[in-house]
Formats: C-alpha cells, structure tokens, sequence
C-alpha cells in the first residue's frame, strides 16, 4: 500500500514545518508563548517523522 | 475489499514484512544510541556487558543487549534526578507527564514523559481506537477517576486525537455514569473487564436498565485485565451491553503495545513502535514459532525521557498460528497476556495460571461474574479454595453448578478445589484491576 502514497514529497514538506518552526524559536526573543507552543509543534512533528518520514527510505 | 480508511497509517500497517524488520532494526539501534548517550543507568548497563550501540548491526544482535526488569526500576528511583534516577534521558524541566505503575506485583514504578513522549503515547493509542472502528462521529465515555496511573489518560488524548468527543465519567459513581452515558447517547467506553461486568450488574440491579438495550453503546475496549481474550468473559461482556469488545495491552513503562481490530482474531502487535521478542522462560531461547507460550520481552523505539529497552515484561505470551483478514502485517498474538511468569504458580506440584480458573467460571451461566482464589498450605498440602457467587433465582441448582464447576476445573487445571458459594453481592468488587487470586501460603 506504501507505493500509493508520495512518502517522498510527505517527508520533505515534515522537514520543511520542523526547519520552520525551530527558526520561528530562534527568533522568538524567548517570548514563553512562542517558544512553548512551537515545542508543542515540534512534538506533532515528531510524530508525522514516526509515521511517514522514518520509512521513506525503506519503502 | 481493504481500504486505506480502514487503518490510522495505512502504510505503517501494511507494511511488507522484511521492510517492518528494516525499520525495527534502525529504530533499536536509534533508541539504543540515544539511552547509551544520555542515561547514566543505561550507559553503565552496557558498558558492564561491553556493548556499544555500534556493535547492534543486525536483527540476532538485539538479544546481545543486557535486559531490564522492573526490579531495577525500582532500584533506580527515589535518587537524583529525583524521582527518577539516573535512568532519565532528559532534563528534569523536559518531563511534562508523572505516571507510575500500578503496583499490583509491589511497589509502584515511576514513569517520566516529555511533551513528545505524551503525543507518542497518544499516537500508540490511537493505532488502537482506530482499528477498533474509533471515529470522529463517536462519542467516547471514560467511566473512569483519572489519577497516577497512565492508561485512560492516554485514551482520553488518542480519542481527541482521532476526532472523537470524549466524556470523563470521573468522580461520578457507578450509578451516575451509568445514567450519563444514557443521557449523551455514547457510543463507546473503556474499562477494565470487571468494571464493565460490575457496570452492566449495577445498571440492571439498581438502575432498571439494561445496557445492551437501553443505552447506545456499540464498542467497549477493555484494558488492564486478561478478560478481554478470555471467550467466556468475553461473551459476558458482549452479551450484557449489546456491543463489541475489543481487547488491548499495554504498560506504563512501555506504551500501548498491541491491540484486536474489529476482525477480532487475535491481538496484533505494533511492530511499528515496538519490538516484541518471545524467549523461553527456562532456556532464554528466542521463540518464533506459534503455538509455544514464552516470556515477552519488548522495546519502545520513540519514548525519549526514559526509554524501555528489553523490557523483561514477565508476561507470558504466545504467536498465533492465525492470519487476520484486516491486511496489517502486524503479527499476531493468540489469547492475549496469558499469565506472568511470577504468577503462574505451583499448586500441589501443578502449574496453575489464574486465567484458566476464569475461564471456567465465566462459563458457567448459573454463576455471577464475581469470584475469589484463596491457595492456603496445611503442613505439606496446598489447598485452594474457589468463592462463587449464584446469580439471584439459580439456588436450586447449587449440586448442578457444584458438579459443572469442580468438573471443568479438573479438566482445565488439573486440581481439586473447595467450592464456597457465597450470597449474592458479596464477594469485593473492584472498579480498576481486580485481586481475585490470593495466595496466601507464604504468609502463614
């Protein structure tokens, strides 16, 4: 079933939300409500890695 | 026909065997890297057996790595970085989520998640609900207090993350959220198999309601206990609130490791976010064939704060000589947890597994869902002594259910019993996991 999806373009758009997100926290200035809800963005990030982009180089 | 809506990640779960076991290898030896790197317990654990993360290059090297017992957990904890121990991963101001075990074989074991490692143990769960037929049209009770003890918490968070409406039956008691669950119309529940027998009896007895007619509940999913695989209580359950039930496993200090779908065929494994291995008890030899009962024991690969590495479970499970027709490559497991190594007990010199004396009882229609183990020793004789309960109108067939019980007993567990019939409503109930099987030989 694998083969139906574009695992390939899926992996490329999570690593693009990851870099986004971390730079958006390097630039936060340490503002909590930035930093904190981006941490929260990277865990569901952490989450389309486990399901789509730890694969994409298996499939 | 299969369909990619059938399953949460329809690639994962249907993934060709050998690439799972690709994916299960990187995935040890990235969880394996990372304990090694970052926990001091875990650092010396290998370093005392002369392992390094690099030396794991193949799937027969995992069983080179030393295992871990909740022994050790509980050894660990208590000392710096407190309450963990040296076993954390992370800084302390990482760890977002205290949990601790239940501590139904001794003291409780703490279990430390950061923020990440909570939307994995939600991710873990909604693998399950959504095989269960979980969807975002469902409303979901927890008839349940939540506290220290992890299992409905992650429930609650993988049913939101599915789409679902989730009520928390919380402090309310059994009779309150019983007439809830009729007021909102729910259409699924979680609990352990007890409570969900002890609901379906309260709701009848003080309510007037019969579950399986008078309230909307379609799917239950069953935790903590082995009922869930055991036909017979199973078939109680199902038959007392019109509804499905599905099994599932899991432990605080590994996730939510295997599930049934709705083919209900076995439990399937999460060899995605799990590597589950079967030795043999006595020989520690790798158990690969169906059929043949060993120890399990199991890793986590994505929980960071503290990682589950050869987890020696002590929960004695079996492959499944079965295929599911759902299409999840996901292996199977026949009967679910079928006992624990430290529980399978010698009784007058015969293995006796508490799992078997269930089964019996919950099959036998004359008889309440409650009942009670008492083994006792008398100088050199072990005796065991079964406390059951006739459901009200079945006392005129005390000698029939007398007979069916010591029976069936002796075919199933090869011994002899005392039979007590006690009245009705008598015997404790319990709300989460239950004590039914008390032996009581060391302590007098």
């Amino acid at each position: 079933m694998g083969q139906e999806y574009n695992i390939k373009g899926m992996t490329e758009k999570i690593q693009a939300i990851k870099e986004a997100a971390t730079e958006l926290k390097h630039i936060s200035g340490g503002i909590q409500a930035v930093d904190r809800n981006v941490d929260r963005i990277l865990a569901s990030v952490k989450m389309l890695e486990i399901n789509i982009s730890d694969i994409a180089n298996i499939i | 026909m299969k369909t990619a809506e059938q399953y949460w990640n329809p690639i994962l779960e249907t993934l060709p065997r050998e690439q799972l076991q690709k994916l299960q290898l990187r995935k040890f030896q990235n969880v394996l890297k990372w304990a090694y790197e970052n926990s001091k317990f875990y650092h010396k654990l290998y370093s005392d057996a002369g392992i390094e993360p690099g030396d794991i290059r193949t799937f027969d090297d995992i069983r080179k790595v030393p295992k871990v017992e909740k022994s050790m957990l509980r050894g660990i904890q208590g000392r710096e970085p407190y309450p963990y121990g040296d076993i954390l991963c992370v800084p302390l101001e990482q760890v977002t989520e205290y949990h601790q075990t239940s501590g139904t074989t001794g003291q409780p074991v703490f279990q430390a998640d950061t923020w990440q490692d909570w939307e994995w143990c939600a991710e873990s769960w909604a693998y399950i609900l959504y095989a269960q037929g979980y969807r975002n049209h469902d409303r979901v009770f927890l008839p349940f207090g939540y506290h220290t003890a992890i299992a409905f918490w992650q429930a609650h968070y993988a049913s939101e993350k599915i789409g679902c409406e989730v009520i928390s039956g919380g402090v309310l008691n059994t009779e309150a959220r019983i007439l809830k669950m009729q007021e909102l119309r729910a259409t699924a529940m979680m609990a352990t198999p007890t409570y969900v027998l002890g609901m379906a009896d309260v709701a009848k007895r003080k309510l007037g309601i019969d579950p399986a007619k008078d309230l909307q509940i379609k799917k239950i999913t069953v935790a903590g206990e082995p009922g869930g695989s055991i036909p017979a209580t199973k078939k109680r359950m199902e038959e007392a609130w019109g509804a499905k039930v599905y099994d599932h496993i899991g432990a605080t200090e590994i996730g939510a490791w295997s599930f049934e779908c709705t083919y209900q065929s076995g439990l399937h494994v999460n060899d995605a976010l799990f590597i589950v291995e079967i030795e043999d008890p006595d020989t520690g030899e790798l158990i690969t064939e169906p059929g043949r009962k060993g120890k399990m024991v199991i890793t986590a690969f994505d929980r960071i704060a503290q990682p589950c590495i050869r987890f020696d479970s002590k929960d004695i499970i079996g492959w499944s000589p079965d295929e599911c027709e759902c299409g999840r490559t996901f292996r199977l497991i026949k009967g679910g947890v079928l006992g624990r190594a430290d529980d399978i007990t010698k009784v007058k010199g015969v293995l006796l597994a508490p799992t078997s004396i269930e089964e019996v009882v919950r099959s036998i229609p004359e008889l309440g869902d409650e009942y009670e183990v008492l083994v006792t020793k008398k100088g050199d004789i072990d005796n065991i002594t079964l406390k059951v309960e006739l459901i009200p109108g079945q006392e005129s067939n005390i000698d029939l259910v007398k007979t069916k019980l010591v029976d069936q007993l002796s075919l199933k567990t090869n011994l002899g019993y005392n039979i007590e019939f006690h009245k009705y409503n008598t015997l404790p109930r319990y709300d989460v996991k239950s004590k039914r099987f008390k032996d009581l030989r060391h302590k007098e």
